[in-house]
């Protein structure tokens, strides 16, 4: 009777944790469109401070996130990070090198990634850090881009389509 | 007469094409997977409509200087931010911008501070949706 009650007591704790990991753990999938009115003024048009997508198509697992961005008059981009971590290359237009790593931090997501490509400055390298929050049918993604010891911050939002 | 009137539709022609070179496609020249940051002397400057052109000169990774050419806004936006055609010349400036995509030393300028005056640009450029 006893072990019937400790291995019961067992199962009660591992269902009310497995319940409140879901709960915490946020599900980024789904299509979402970019919100001009949400989001900083700086990153629209042809020459933003720090380029965003304009859809992102989204496909999450327990273990991995797809992320494919498409973007207005730009080439597609297309990764698929490992949610421990670890570092992953993703797919870039020719002539880039990319790779990246995402990570859940409680509620939200950090991606940071580091773009390489040669130009006459010599090789330069970008460092992007995403920072992707939930909000009901609303993805907001606050994003820094570093380059030559100079950063820049702006903030995108998403409607869920 | 003939030869006159040949000579004026060669002239019409000609400038006529001159805006159309000058005013181009984002996407037609630039790549905007290639964010790159500048940071040197104004060498020279072309105030004009519909982009003013700033030449810097950039030291870059071999310890060589190479001049840079900067599409900005036009000169008439320059001026209604409070941006005179006085406070580039020798002036240190910080260029933030996109990347030609023939490689060539030349960038679409998303923003720019000269560095002295202390005065910073951004280009307010809309369009429907994001990159």
């Amino acid at each position: 009777m006893k072990r019937m009650v400790i291995l019961a007591g067992v199962c009660l704790a591992l269902v009310v944790h497995a319940a409140a990991w879901a709960q915490t753990r946020p599900d980024f999938s789904g299509t979402w469109k970019f919100n001009q009115a949400k989001s900083s003024p700086n990153i629209a048009g042809n020459t933003p401070i720090v380029p965003f997508p304009s859809q992102l198509v989204v496909k999450q697992t327990p273990t991995e996130l797809q992320v494919d961005g498409t973007s207005v008059r730009q080439q597609p981009t297309s990764a698929v990070f490992k949610l421990d971590g670890s570092k992953v290359t993703i797919k870039a237009p020719s002539g880039i090198t990319e790779t990246g790593e995402a990570k859940l931090e409680g509620a939200n997501l950090v991606i940071t990634s580091r773009r390489s490509f040669t130009s006459p400055l010599g090789e330069t390298i970008v460092d992007f850090k995403e920072i992707w929050t939930l909000n009901g049918n609303a993805l907001t993604i606050e994003k820094t881009r570093t380059e030559s010891g100079d950063s820049a911050t702006e903030k995108a939002v998403f409607d869920r389509m | 007469m003939r030869l006159l009137f040949a000579a004026f539709s060669v002239a019409v022609l000609v400038g006529m094409a001159i805006p159309v070179q000058a005013h181009h496609s984002f996407s037609a020249v630039y790549d905007g997977n290639k964010p790159v940051t500048l940071r040197g002397k104004v060498s020279k400057l072309g105030w004009s409509n519909p982009h003013a052109h700033i030449y810097v000169d950039v030291v870059n990774q071999k310890g060589e200087t190479v001049t840079w050419e900067v599409e900005s806004a036009s000169a008439t936006n320059l001026l209604r931010a409070g941006i005179r055609k006085e406070d580039f010349i020798g002036t240190e400036v910080i260029v933030k911008g996109f990347l030609a995509k023939d490689g060539t030393p030349t960038v679409n300028a998303s923003s720019f501070t000269l560095v002295e005056l202390k005065k910073e640009y951004t280009s307010d450029e809309a369009a429907p949706g994001a990159r």
